[in-house]
């Protein structure tokens, strides 16, 4: 919480008494302005949780002066009586990019783009701008700016939605207001995202390369602060190190960015505002503990079309129950109590103030929603103290509605903004909606005046007596005559035609009186007669709308993870013991035919033939004739992963971390578990010669990025070599990076370890030192990509590295050698079989397919005796997936060894357990059944190498995360609550809301050679 | 203390020996015209099963089955006979909707020979294409696999499938079937573009009632042309004739519960005798229809992912399981990632059917009788019978399962094949390398 103390200093340059100023020369006298004005008879909400009714507001010069029942009007005051009008403070937007010039690329052509384009000393990276201020390119008349006052916005923060760190941008006062009166503040914010926006340049691709590009953009900054000559690009520095200090907001494409954002914010002491997804009731008790602030849209999404069965089965759980669920995000992030804002962005004029009312009917208190429009938004931005409530001495800005607009359906009529008023919408004379007696000379009529308080409709009703032949009697009949109807200020227009004699017209105009209760005027009949007509209203309209209730509704339950095979509350950790089970040990024990495992505290507490003493509590599972194992681990794994497998953009990239884009709702992971897949390291593509940090994690299903996280485990990071890394099955516009060949491969890696060295060098010199104060010279600039460079000669972090072919297998080690380090693994490997014994040499183990080759040229020497051949040799050899599907059936995979290479079971189930935990360091804890190792444990229900061997249960730490039967729980409860959902769709009558057309997701999946951010469709080549 | 479980295990010296044998073998097949398979545990598909047969084949063809405890045979009557002792002998695999043969490396642009430009390609022919002797083919066929669809792909019909070998000495000696059928790509129903974390409409979103007008178009004009006896040589259209008399089968891929549907009504207007679905994920919902009208389903492969968040883990796998149980006639395929080299897992696909709910007949009969009667070649091909072609495999053990799927012989239409690939080769090259180094 260290960071987050510092508070933001008010540095906007405020144009205090602006309503005098005069600067700009003017056209003859200047405009008479009025700077009294006084509105009665308003309700107004001062602030969210204090509304008076009948009201007077005083204005003076702008700013509030008084706001009361029965206030005493000095003189001088200009008064507009605005009875039964509500007033709400003026909304602020903290989230536009509107009346801001779009990005535009510097360079479209088809070639990859490695270097920046800008002309100037910029940043070397273009999604690096934070010299875009959006006030030297902004329109503030824009129509799409100025269009949000007309849904209550007095206030806007813009930016340009583009890029990485976007730059800064100004506060915006809407409405009729000279240009300098609406800049507020020029540079009041900085902007930032993970997204890469406009620029071409190949890097970053990822959002991991996103997460580190943004790190080393903030260490270089911290770098220019004390090194203002540094060559870092000082017209992106300077304006940089002006504004840092700003409310800084980031903008989180999913609620997954916003924990990575914020593991940022702690490191660099720079609290960020999110503009957030919508999605955040799924995850409120890790955002509470994140302590964050929000900029929640309201864009709820529309129901889905489910008239074709055909079709609605497609929808996912997810979406249904995200559909149900979003309304009630800002009820559910407010009694959490984080702070949120909401924004109108991603609504249009016909959704914002209808999602408002629907949060409302939900159980969303009016104060909760006033405030995040308001209160909230104007502290966020350091601006409390002058607007988002109508206090005394705060800005008289605000909007004047028909009627409460939180629970009626109404209109919008004036923006005042700064003590000036524009007009939205005219406002009627009066309130004239309802049902009037109409009197002339002997005629006597029902008059009904509907529809648009500002725009109404008339018709006449006539009741007649109508004899029925069937039932032979008379009844009443009403009959309905249309009317034209106008309304000129106090005026009303009215014409139509005799019912008696439909030729014959009557034109009236008269005055509405008596705040619309009372018209009367002038009337020609059809013989051209003059008389005097007058109506009086018997029913008002207003009278007869319901409020709209804020009812105590129920939040809809909520899963975890919040989709199909989820739960409500996970499982809780209690002891367990199984008896009667063939144990595969993976110890010198060897496979005992029956014996018994105790668990306590995530732990195995026992492993033996004989009995033990059952802790207090235990779960006891009979496992006769069944099999227990410890977790199967994959060692190449690419499950689990949001937006981009491989960062691609710098065949260089060791500055990336797969464990900073864990996404833990990937149904993969579920499946796996029915595989008796425990846990997996989520390895970086293979695209870059040395590509990004792994992610070692436990499938914990359910559970938050951070827990899913294997604890203390040690750091690896993916190296690559052949045809991936020198893009030979790229297409034929990728023949410009280096390394198009492997001989390049080796230089590539000297160069980037002799950059290390260097770094290290001036590091330790630096370090070095043992002078004080101002004799010790600066310090050098952190560089993200060569600290952890220096991680791998250090040993303190491992190597897998994706390989085919015997050379580029040898070369590594042979590099390796030369700089004093160990390769630890080798990954696909499939050559491995010819060099086995100079692996040994080297101390590098292999983790391979069991069968896979053909899908490329450089495997095509692969054969599917080379695991069994490598293991013979002395080489640590596992079985991995690379593939989600192949990832939950690692247990067959592992008994082609023994087809293949005649592999003992024994030896054949250690390729996916004990040997994987081997190569991943974690054998002390992992991979076989030992007391004191993690409860890592599969029961099969037969011998797990047979084809027909399947997963009874899976526990991880201790916990159970599969079990069959749960998992036919589970698939009614998705039955149930699918259908329950649908129904609920059903219900909502189509024409009220319009409906979305469900589109199907392509089903795709990350492998090694994966780029960008999207999943391979079809072939892969790992 | 490690479990004494079998040991699969051959000592190396034995397996040289072994394909020594077997290659020479290989070579004396040429005149060899009496085989004798003696005392295996023979799986039929058809029939009682065996546990010491005699299976005698002449010319190719098999010409008796006995059983070994109950007959007596005499050796010298034989001009070979393989002692099949302690091992099972099943009928040949198949691999149907297969690139084999047409595809050699998946991304070497010059090794692929399946797709052609175009949407409407009837014409199109894969049999000429069929490398015989490819590498890839070569390691499926020591799994078992001997017989293979060859099958082209892309466009809206893709073009003509053939059934052939898997190996021979070309493509016309290894040719089992040909022109089998036409392949016709069912056009996609819901489709979003973009990709999975933000979909965009894709262009042809809403066009699937054009997209099938065009097909039945296509359809309408290959039916007019047919029925026009003074029709003018068209070589497109050419092709669909035997679609429309049933000496073609026309093979629909198709997986959604509408496509299938729509193939169903389609099948019906055109009175094709033999229509096949290629795919059929969502089958299981039209089982009935399936049934009645007697459309044979081809099934994608067992070993994917399930297509939404909320399907059972195990969907895919239980699919034959629920196809059976409706009478629907079914096969088992491998259309898919690296399909080609894939294939060799077809018998493992087999077992998966098996654990998730087939009997291990059922499951047999899904990759050999059942293939081979969809595809119109079981009167010779499918299972052991006499009378039909010596077509068959011998295994150490259950062929179903990766412990124990062991092939020592191969018979493929009555000759005798190596079942060393080059893999093999150079697992024994390496393995003598290794044993210089460490002597």
């Amino acid at each position: 919480m260290k960071g987050f103390k510092r508070c933001f200093a008010l540095l906007f340059f405020l144009k205090v008494g602006f309503i005098f100023s005069q600067l700009s020369p003017s056209n003859g006298v200047p405009a008479s302005s009025m700077n009294q004005i006084a509105i009665t008879n308003v309700d107004v909400y001062v602030r969210p949780d204090l509304k008076v009714e009948n009201a007077t507001i005083l204005i003076e010069n702008g700013k509030i002066k008084n706001v009361g029942k029965l206030l005493f009007i000095p003189d001088g005051y200009a008064v507009y009586n605005r009875e039964g009008f509500t007033v709400l403070p003026a909304f602020v937007e903290l989230n536009t990019d509107l009346g801001v010039e779009k990005a535009r690329p510097t360079y479209t052509g088809g070639m990859p783009q490695l270097e920046s384009k800008k002309f100037g000393d910029y940043y070397w990276n273009e999604s690096i701008h934070p010299e875009v201020n959006a006030v030297s390119i902004l329109s503030s008349q824009d129509q799409g700016l100025q269009n949000l006052s007309s849904l209550g916005f007095g206030f806007a923060l813009t930016h340009q939605s583009d890029g990485i760190v976007r730059g800064s941008g100004p506060l915006v006062a809407l409405g009729p207001l000279t240009k300098s009166e609406q800049i507020i503040a020029s540079n009041a914010a900085m902007f930032y995202s993970f997204e890469k926006g406009v620029s071409n340049q190949t890097y970053p691709s990822s959002l991991m390369g996103s997460i580190a590009l943004l790190r080393q953009a903030f260490y270089d900054l911290r770098y220019f602060s004390s090194n203002r000559s540094a060559a870092l690009g000082k017209q992106s520095m300077e304006p940089w190190a002006q504004s840092v200090d700003k409310p800084s907001f980031f903008h989180a494409t999913s609620k997954w960015d916003i924990l990575r954002a914020n593991k940022i914010a702690y490191e660099f002491s720079m609290p960020f505002i999110y503009f957030a997804t919508g999605e955040e009731y799924s995850i409120l008790d890790e955002l509470k503990r994140n302590n964050v602030k929000l900029v929640a849209p309201i864009n709820f999404p529309q129901p889905f079309d489910i008239s074709d069965p055909y079709e609605a089965r497609n929808i996912p759980i997810s979406a249904l129950k995200h559909w149900e669920l979003a309304p009630f995000n800002l009820r559910l992030l407010s009694e959490s109590e984080i702070p949120t804002a909401i924004t109108s962005r991603g609504t249009s004029h016909d959704t914002f103030w209808k999602n408002i009312r629907k949060m409302i009917a939900l159980g969303t208190n009016q104060s909760t929603i006033l405030a995040a429009l308001t209160t909230t938004p104007a502290s966020f931005i350091g601006m409390d103290s002058l607007l988002g409530s109508l206090e005394k001495g705060k800005w008289a800005s605000f909007s004047l509605y028909g009627r409460d607009p939180f629970y009626y359906e109404t209109t919008l009529y004036e923006n005042w903004s700064f003590g000036k008023n524009s007009s939205v919408k005219s406002i009627p004379a009066s309130d004239i909606l309802g049902r009037y007696h109409l009197n002339f000379k002997h005629h006597k009529y029902e008059l009904i005046v509907e529809g648009d308080e500002w725009n109404p409709k008339a018709k006449l009703a006539v009741y007649k007596d109508v004899f029925d032949e069937i039932k032979n009697i008379y009844k009443k009949d009403s009959l309905f005559i249309p009317t034209t109807f106008k309304i000129k200020e106090s005026d009303v227009i009215m014409q139509f035609a005799n019912p008696d004699s439909t030729d014959q017209i009557f034109m009236l105009h008269g005055k509405i009186n008596m705040k619309g209760r009372i018209w009367e005027g002038d009337v020609i009949d059809p013989q051209g007669n003059w008389g005097h007509w007058s109506a009086i209203r018997k029913v008002p309209k207003r009278d007869s709308v319901q409020p709209i209730k804020n009812a105590s509704v129920t939040i809809p339950e909520r899963w975890f993870p919040n989709m199909a095979y989820g739960k409500p509350t996970l499982e809780s950790n209690t002891p367990i013991v199984f008896e009667n089970v063939t144990l595969w040990t993976n110890e010198m024990e060897g496979i005992i035919p029956s014996g018994y495992v105790a668990v306590e505290n995530g732990v195995i507490s026992y492993v033996g033939r004989d009995k033990p003493n059952y802790p207090k509590g235990a779960k006891v599972i009979d496992g006769k004739g069944m099999h227990l194992t410890s977790g199967i681990i994959d060692e190449h794994s690419h499950i689990a992963i949001e937006r981009g497998v491989n960062e691609g953009g710098q065949v260089v990239a060791a500055e990336v971390n797969i464990g900073d884009v864990i996404f833990p709702e990937d149904i993969s992971i579920y499946r796996q578990l029915a595989g008796g897949v425990t846990a997996a390291q989520l390895l970086h593509g293979s695209a870059d010669v040395i590509g990004g940090q792994s992610g070692l994690i436990k499938l914990k299903w359910g559970k938050m990025p951070e827990e899913m996280k294997i604890q203390g485990a040690p750091g690896f990071i993916k190296c690559a070599l052949g045809e991936n890394v020198k893009q030979s099955n790229w297409g034929d516009n990728n023949v410009v990076r280096f390394p198009q060949s492997r001989m390049g491969v080796e230089q590539v890696f000297y160069d980037a370890f002799y950059r290390a060295k260097a770094y290290r060098k001036e590091w330790d010199n630096y370090l070095s030192q043992n002078l004080n104060g101002a004799n010790k010279s600066k310090a050098p600039r952190v560089d993200l990509e060569l600290e952890v460079l220096n991680q791998i000669l250090d040993s303190k972090r491992f190597i897998t590295c994706h390989s085919y072919v015997q050379s580029e297998i040898n070369m590594l080690m042979k590099l390796a050698d030369s700089l004093r380090f160990r390769v630890n693994t080798f990954t696909h490997i499939l050559e491995g079989y010819k060099v086995a014994d100079k692996m040994r040499e080297h101390g590098v183990g292999g983790s391979t397919f069991a069968d896979w080759w053909a899908y490329k040229f450089e495997v095509n020497d692969a054969i599917p005796q080379n695991a069994a051949m490598m293991q013979k040799q002395g080489v640590t050899v596992a079985i991995n997936s690379d593939d989600a599907e192949m990832g939950r059936r690692l247990n067959q995979e592992a008994a082609k060894t023994i087809k293949y290479g005649g592999m003992s079971e024994v030896e054949a189930w250690k390729m996916v357990t004990l040997n994987p935990a081997k190569l991943l360091h974690l054998d002390h804890r992992m991979g076989s059944l030992k007391v004191g190792k993690d409860a890592d444990l599969v029961l099969w229900s037969t011998n797990p190498l047979s084809i027909e061997a399947k997963v009874v249960y899976t526990f991880i730490d201790g916990e159970l995360f599969y079990s069959m039967e749960q998992d036919a729980v589970l698939q009614k409860a998705n039955q149930i609550e699918k259908t329950r959902l649908l129904s609920k769709m059903g219900e909502q009558p189509v024409s009220t809301e319009p409906r979305q057309k469900f589109l199907k997701k392509p089903k795709r999946f990350y492998h090694c050679n994966t780029l960008g951010e999207e999943g391979a469709e079809t072939e892969n080549t790992h | 203390m490690e479990k004494k479980g079998p040991k699969p295990k051959i000592p190396i010296d034995m397996k040289l020996v072994l394909s020594f044998f077997v290659g020479f073998l290989g070579c004396l097949s040429i005149h060899s015209q009496r085989i004798l398979l003696v005392n295996g545990h023979l799986h039929p598909i058809v029939g009682n099963e065996i546990s010491f047969s005699l299976i005698e084949i002449e010319d190719g063809e098999i010409i008796g089955i006995k059983n070994a405890l109950s007959e007596n045979y005499d050796p010298t009557l034989w001009d070979t006979v393989i002692d099949a002792s302690g091992q099972h002998i099943y009928p040949g695999l198949v691999a149907p909707n297969s690139t084999l043969g047409l595809t050699e490396i998946d991304a070497v642009r010059a090794s692929i020979d399946f797709r052609e430009v175009g949407e409407f390609n009837p014409h199109v022919r894969s049999q000429i294409a069929f490398n015989a002797e490819s590498k890839v083919l070569q390691t499926v066929k020591t799994n078992g696999v001997l017989l293979v669809q060859a099958t082209p792909r892309g466009g809206i019909i893709s073009g003509t499938s053939s059934v052939m070998k898997s190996g021979g000495w070309n493509w016309e000696d290894a040719t089992l079937q040909k022109d089998d059928g036409i392949h016709v790509h069912w056009p996609a129903t819901l489709y979003g573009g973009g990709w999975w974390l933000d979909p965009v409409e894709r262009k042809n979103q809403g066009h699937y009632l054009a997209d099938v007008q065009k097909l039945r178009d296509f359809f309408q004009l290959a039916k007019g042309y047919s029925e026009n006896k003074k029709r003018v040589f068209d070589q497109r259209l050419e092709a669909m004739l035997d679609c429309f008399s049933g000496n073609k089968r026309v093979y629909f891929h198709a997986n959604d519960i509408q496509q299938i549907s729509d193939v169903i009504a389609f099948s019906e207007a055109f009175g094709l005798p033999f229509p096949v679905i290629v795919g059929g994920e969502e089958a299981y919902l039209l089982g009935k229809r399936l049934a009645d009208s007697k459309i044979p389903v081809m099934l994608n492969r067992l070993h994917r992912l399930p297509e939404r968040e909320e399907d059972p883990t195990d969907l895919p796998y239980r699919l034959p399981s629920m196809l059976k149980e409706q009478g629907v006639l079914f096969c088992l395929q491998n259309t898919g990632d690296m399909e080609a080299m894939n294939a060799r897992n077809i018998p493992f696909l087999a077992g998966t059917a098996m654990a998730y709910g087939l009997t291990e007949l059922e499951a047999l009969k899904s990759i050999t009788l059942w293939p081979c009667q969809i595809m119109g070649i079981d009167h010779r091909f499918g299972s052991i019978e006499v009378g039909k072609s010596a077509t068959l495999i011998v295994s150490k053990g259950s062929i179903l399962d990766m412990k124990s799927h062991q092939i020592t012989t191969i018979i493929l239409d009555g000759k005798v094949e190596s079942t060393l690939n080059f893999q093999e080769e150079n697992y024994l090259k390496y393995q003598k390398k290794y044993l210089q180094k460490n002597k």
